[in-house]
């Protein structure tokens, strides 16, 4: 027998979407007029309320209060000072590396400018990798293009963790570059456990995020514009950045955005490609709620990265006044 | 001495896209401040001999010659000629004046010397103070307007131009024509014009080349193509034509719809079929008694300058348009004057004399 069976939660969303239609329906038939559309978007307004607004708000409530329920700075102090008991616990966790932390005694902000400084080089790759790309794919006289479209969509049917491990595999050191090394007759290479390999890791995931808002636009250009900039003396050069480039900023600002955000906040491929010898704010914040149980450092440290980020999506679309990009900020 | 006069030569172009001929062995020559119109239905090639001349194709087989010089495998941006595009294609990123100044700053021109030829295109199109304005504030027109004089700026030798009213409304369209062809004659620059709209090619050429089928039919001046059609295509595709399958019965003496008619055409032969072409203005409605050929008034439409009657003479019947209505129902007589019979070889026999 098929079950049928649904979370609670899945038949309030239905519930919801039901009523939202009803309601519709009944206004829309007493008012003999034409249908409101915002009603449509009444589940997922529900939705929205219950599983991200009031998380914000909870999250914002335990970052200013301790583990009593009293109001206190305390937990954003905690950041700044990592002499705290708690981060000296996983300090230890760590060894060597969370040593060289206890000494100098900032280990959440060094995570943090770690992070974002991870975060920037990821995206830095995946943009100047993936706009060449996205050309590539866009480029109408190129027959490989829709080849490469799905070569790129391939991998990511795959599931996000399997695709990490995948890389293990590939890198550690019984792995298969260096068991094909040593055959050379090549001393193995340290590949895994350090930022690079990270490093690896996040633009291998997070490149297609990069590629295709650029291909989308690019795609959608009309190609007469390239030839019109070549009618009035361009090479392909000029066209590229006289035309092209300036077109399709809409395209790496969503890129961007859509790689820097997770980027900033993965903590899955530093525990495994970075072995624990790394850390990133992610981790952090996931050691914090799930290692130590405590919730108000933890919060205070994601209403941290959560600031940091709105910045960035809002100094981001400065560059983009016609907001195609990011929407969040 | 006749090639000197020529700007540009198409020698024996051909151009295939996956295996479908676009272009078949096409020779064309144009000559300097011409205004020269190719002229076909849609898919006869006419914008794709443009875009070689633009250096946006590349010919299968055949050479472009520009001023004697092979310029075949030439890019877009090496060429004298400039175009203004079917959509226009402004750029959306630009404002009017850097639209327009966009040839110059690539070009290295000096900033004064930009502004100055900016403001007198601006002036040129009548679009004084639109600088500052983004392109897509503009209406049809005015972005027509803007993408004629981005290409114009740059003082070229030749401007394509691909179907470059097509979207805009009746009026405006044909006081587009009027301009276009005023400012071709002022700047002295040659014009290339590709259209579908047989009217426009006559208004605006020195010289119209009709295309079908990737191949041409007729080169000549917009008088000789609409009074002497090559053949029965031509003549169908410009203006409005009777198109009758005829017999020539000897020189000078052909036979259509059930009776002989004199005409002035001959060498095709006694009993040779053809195909006969008479314009609508030039069948006369006349007493019943005294027309070649008699006639009932099948429908009459109300045309504006003109009215439309279809006129059953039995084996045919004839369009005719006259400024004096005849009632619906109301016996006829027609009369045709020997030299508006245009007799030509049968289309299907010439394409078969081609393959």
């Amino acid at each position: 027998m098929l079950d049928l069976s649904l979370p609670w939660w899945g038949w309030l969303l239905m519930g919801a979407g039901l009523v939202g239609f009803i309601a519709m329906l009944v206004v829309s038939i007493r008012r003999n007029q034409g249908v409101k559309r915002s009603l449509f978007a009444s589940p997922y307004t529900l939705w929205m309320i219950i599983f991200t607004v009031l998380p914000v708000i909870l999250i914002g409530y335990y970052a200013f209060t301790d583990m009593n329920g009293n109001f206190t700075l305390d937990n954003f102090r905690n950041f700044w000072d990592s002499n705290y008991e708690s981060n000296k616990v996983i300090m230890q966790a760590m060894g060597e590396a969370g040593a060289a932390y206890v000494s100098r005694g900032t280990v959440n902000v060094d995570t943090l400018v770690y992070s974002l400084w991870m975060a920037f080089k990821c995206t830095a790759i995946c943009l100047i990798a993936g706009y060449p790309a996205a050309l590539f794919m866009a480029d109408r006289n190129m027959k490989l293009g829709p080849t490469l479209v799905v070569l790129f969509i391939i991998p990511m049917w795959m599931n996000f963790l399997l695709r990490t491990i995948a890389w293990m595999s590939l890198l550690e050191d019984s792995g298969l570059i260096n068991s094909f090394l040593r055959k050379l007759g090549f001393d193995g290479v340290q590949l895994m456990y350090n930022s690079n390999a990270v490093l690896l890791g996040m633009v291998y995931n997070f490149l297609p995020f990069m590629v295709f808002p650029i291909y989308t636009v690019l795609n959608k250009m009309d190609f007469r514009l390239s030839e019109a900039a070549a009618d009035l003396g361009c090479n392909s050069w000029q066209t590229l950045y006289k035309v092209v480039m300036p077109l399709s900023i809409p395209g790496v600002i969503s890129g961007i955005t859509m790689v820097f955000m997770p980027s900033v906040t993965t903590f899955f491929i530093p525990r495994m490609l970075g072995g624990g010898n790394t850390m990133m704010f992610g981790d952090l914040i996931e050691s914090k709620f799930l290692v130590e149980g405590n919730w108000n450092v933890g919060s205070a440290l994601s209403l941290i990265m959560m600031v940091l980020i709105l910045i960035s999506l809002s100094i981001l679309r400065k560059a983009d006044p016609n907001g195609e990009g990011g929407g969040i900020a | 001495m006749m090639e000197q006069e020529h700007l540009i030569d198409l020698k024996d172009i051909s151009k295939d896209f996956d295996g479908t001929t676009v272009l078949n062995h096409i020779n064309l020559y144009v000559r300097k401040k011409e205004f020269i119109t190719l002229l076909g239905p849609s898919g006869c090639g006419k914008t794709t001999t443009l875009r070689i001349i633009g250096g946006f194709e590349y010919p299968t087989t055949g050479t472009v010659y520009f001023e004697g010089k092979d310029i075949t495998s030439l890019p877009p941006y090496k060429r004298r000629v400039n175009t203004v595009f079917q959509k226009y294609a402004l750029f959306p990123h630009l404002n009017v004046q850097d639209n327009i100044a966009f040839g110059l700053k690539i070009a290295k021109t000096p900033r004064d010397e930009i502004k100055k030829r900016v403001d007198r295109m601006l002036d040129l199109v009548n679009l004084n103070g639109y600088g500052k304005r983004k392109v897509d504030q503009l209406s049809g027109g005015q972005q027509q307007r803007i993408a004629i004089a981005r290409a114009l700026v740059n003082e070229p030798e030749v401007l394509l131009l691909d179907e470059p009213l097509g979207a805009l409304d009746l009026k405006l369209r044909k006081e587009m024509q009027l301009e276009l062809k005023s400012m071709q004659q002022r700047l002295g620059i040659t014009f290339i014009y590709v259209t579908h709209d047989q009217e426009e090619a006559l208004t605006m050429s020195d010289t119209v080349v009709v295309m079908n089928d990737g191949k041409i039919l007729q080169i000549g001046d917009p008088k000789r193509i609409y009074d002497e059609p090559a053949n029965a295509f031509v003549a169908d595709f410009i203006g409005e034509s009777n198109i009758l399958r005829g017999t020539m019965v000897h020189d000078e003496l052909v036979h259509f719809s059930g009776f002989d008619f004199p005409c002035v055409d001959s060498g095709f032969g006694d009993n040779a079929p053809v195909d006969v072409v008479i314009r609508p203005e030039d069948i006369m409605i006349v007493g019943e008694d005294i027309g070649q050929i008699r006639g009932v008034i099948k429908s009459v439409l109300f045309k504006g300058v003109h009215y439309e009657m279809m006129v059953d003479c039995g084996e045919t019947t004839f369009k005719v348009h006259s400024t004096i209505m005849q009632p619906q129902g109301s016996h006829v007589g027609l009369t045709i004057v020997p030299y508006n019979i245009h007799i030509m070889k049968p289309m299907a026999e010439e394409a078969h004399a081609d393959a």
